[in-house]
């Protein structure tokens, strides 16, 4: 591998770890770094900082890792599969299903909030799937133009129906309004089991599309005389994207900005287009991006938390454009 | 090699083609020549696979297209398209070897076989020396050996070109067309889609006529398009001459109405 993508490896791989050890130690209690080694291995006496530790900060930390990771990837597979450099959950409808779904239970059905993450991941699928549906029907199926038109008709409809549930329920908005910012929660590992096999059904799958997207470079018809079946590869690599989208947006709400930006940066400094290169390190490079912005998040202000996602936006935008400005 | 008789095609509910044949065989440069919107590119598409004959029959080594599907397909015949993408961040090395993908397998990596081929398909087309180069800084003429070499790194026995020359410069058309008669010659069977009446005059051993869907004459260049069937297809009055070396000409009386 090349110096310089091996080097956004090694920074990305060097400063997650040193994120995960800040993750774990810091917050509004500060816990010594060899007491949360001790904690972890299991060698710490019990009491609170074990207890803080491994029932609070671990799951967070896990889940900043996994929804950073897949976020990463989703956007990766999306940008690739719709060779659109705009593509990210958005564009097939699972932001905007997603954020119905949390508002709907949150609003609407709050004695069942602990039905949250399955609504948010319920709609975001469900809004994907209608995306799918309409843009593989017809003469022009699997087209690039239909699919992203489909997907923006069906963002609209449900940031629509989002709003109008927000409007009737004004009086619970508060509830609604962090989750929609965007931002980890410090509530033990109950979610995270619901959720993990999409995770992992997501990210196993979007391993085996790198090469088939590779091969989607050069358009359609070389890669369909190539004997690939582009429509096809399309259609899993959406999919995929969108249950990964989905159930990262059932553990953190909309972030969906990191999925957008995320390859972006990787494919600014690593320098090469190539999924083999970019899928992967988008998901290292994603986990990094989001535990080091709900670290800072959480240790900025402390003990008040600050909403991660528009902190993340408002530190990742001028690192975008700066990276925009100088590589195109 | 590759026999295709009685082609029909329908997109939608149009039928874009009707009944057309065409034979190549290696060795063979045959030209696909016709007005705009006869059904040239579609019956060459049809040929290749790429777009699904609703009647007629397509072989490729005798062997029925429907039952070639996939990267067995790929390994008969190489298809270069007439508006391929230009992705950004790409390299012609990168591209080449994406032309190299039908002989590897989804969890393999290249062997020392494949990286071969990926060399020789761009010394071939004459690419070797901008391979780090990328996609978006060539030229239309280096795009072109681009997809030529793409196509070759397939190392298929036949060549399906869609209007390779339609947006090249005269010199840069006489590149590709010395490259792909070449390609010919050393055994290949090449399928030219082509508007240039002269050039395929020049390149060619066999040219078939589309017109309206149908496949109205198929044989040496010079025996075919007489000054009656460029008045029939083309309504124009006109003729060619060809000499040595490839010289040709098609004179034109471009002001006369010929309807």
């Amino acid at each position: 591998m090349p110096l310089r993508r091996l080097s956004v490896v090694m920074i990305a791989a060097v400063t997650l770890v040193a994120a995960i050890g800040a993750s774990l130690a810091l917050g509004a209690v500060s816990i010594p770094l060899r007491d949360v080694i001790d904690a972890l291995t299991g060698n710490l006496d019990p009491g609170p900082f074990k207890q803080i530790v491994t029932e609070l900060r671990l799951p967070r930390t896990v889940d900043a890792i996994l929804v950073g990771a897949s976020l990463g990837v989703a956007g990766a597979l999306l940008q690739g599969a719709l060779g659109n450099p705009l593509a990210s959950p958005d564009v097939i409808g699972v932001t905007g299903g997603a954020g119905f779904g949390a508002v709907l239970i949150l609003l609407v059905f709050p004695g069942s909030i602990a039905l949250l993450p399955v609504g948010a991941l319920v709609f975001g699928l469900a809004a994907a799937a209608i995306v799918f549906a309409v843009a593989w029907s017809g003469e022009s199926r699997g087209g690039i133009g239909k699919l992203i038109l489909a997907g923006i008709g069906v963002q609209a409809f449900f940031f629509a129906a989002t709003t109008a549930t927000m409007v009737i329920y004004s009086d619970r908005v508060q509830s609604a309004v962090f989750w929609l910012a965007g931002g980890l929660v410090s509530e033990g590992w109950t979610n995270t089991e619901a959720v993990w096999p999409y995770f992992a059904v997501g990210l196993i799958a979007a391993a085996a599309l790198m090469r088939p997207l590779d091969r989607l470079a050069l358009g359609d018809d070389v890669a369909a005389s190539l004997g690939a079946r582009p429509r096809l590869i399309r259609l899993i690599a959406c999919a995929t994207a969108a249950v990964l989208a989905s159930a990262a947006a059932s553990l953190v709400g909309l972030l969906s900005f990191l999925g957008l930006v995320t390859p972006h940066l990787v494919r600014l400094a690593g320098g090469t287009p190539s999924h083999r290169y970019v899928v992967p390190v988008s998901a290292l490079v994603g986990a990094t991006i989001l535990l080091v912005g709900d670290t800072l998040a959480r240790v900025v202000a402390a003990p008040v938390e600050l909403p991660v996602g528009p902190f993340m936006v408002a530190l990742g935008v001028p690192l975008f454009l700066w990276l925009l400005r100088k590589t195109v | 090699m590759l026999e295709a008789r009685g082609v029909q095609v329908t997109i939608g509910s149009k039928e874009i083609l009707h009944s057309a044949d065409l034979v190549a065989n290696a060795g063979k440069l045959v030209a696909v020549v016709g007005p705009n919107g006869a059904g040239k590119s579609t019956l060459a598409r049809a040929a290749g696979g790429l777009q699904r004959a609703s009647a007629g029959s397509i072989s490729w080594n005798g062997e029925p297209i429907e039952r070639l599907r996939g990267r067995k397909l790929a390994k008969l015949r190489a298809f270069i398209p007439q508006r391929p993408r230009v992705p950004d961040g790409v390299r012609v090395q990168d591209a080449v070897t994406i032309g190299r993908s039908p002989h590897i397998g989804p969890f393999q990596r290249e062997t020392k076989a494949d990286r071969d081929a990926i060399e020789r398909a761009m010394e071939r087309a004459g690419v070797t020396q901008y391979a780090d180069r990328l996609l978006t800084t060539l030229s239309g003429g280096e795009l072109q050996r681009v997809q030529i070499a793409v196509a070759l790194a397939q190392e298929a026995p036949a060549l399906i070109a869609d209007e390779p020359t339609s947006h090249l410069d005269l010199g840069a058309s006489a590149a590709v067309a010395r490259l792909l008669r070449d390609l010919a010659d050393d055994g290949l069977a090449v399928v030219l889609v082509v508007h240039d009446l002269a050039l395929a005059t020049a390149v060619a051993d066999e040219v078939v006529v589309v017109s309206d869907g149908r496949s109205v004459a198929a044989g040496p260049p010079l025996d075919v398009l007489t000054g009656a069937c460029l008045a029939d297809v083309w309504h124009v009055d006109a003729h060619l001459e060809a000499g040595d070396a490839g010289h040709t000409a098609l004179h034109v009386a471009w002001l006369r109405d010929h309807r």
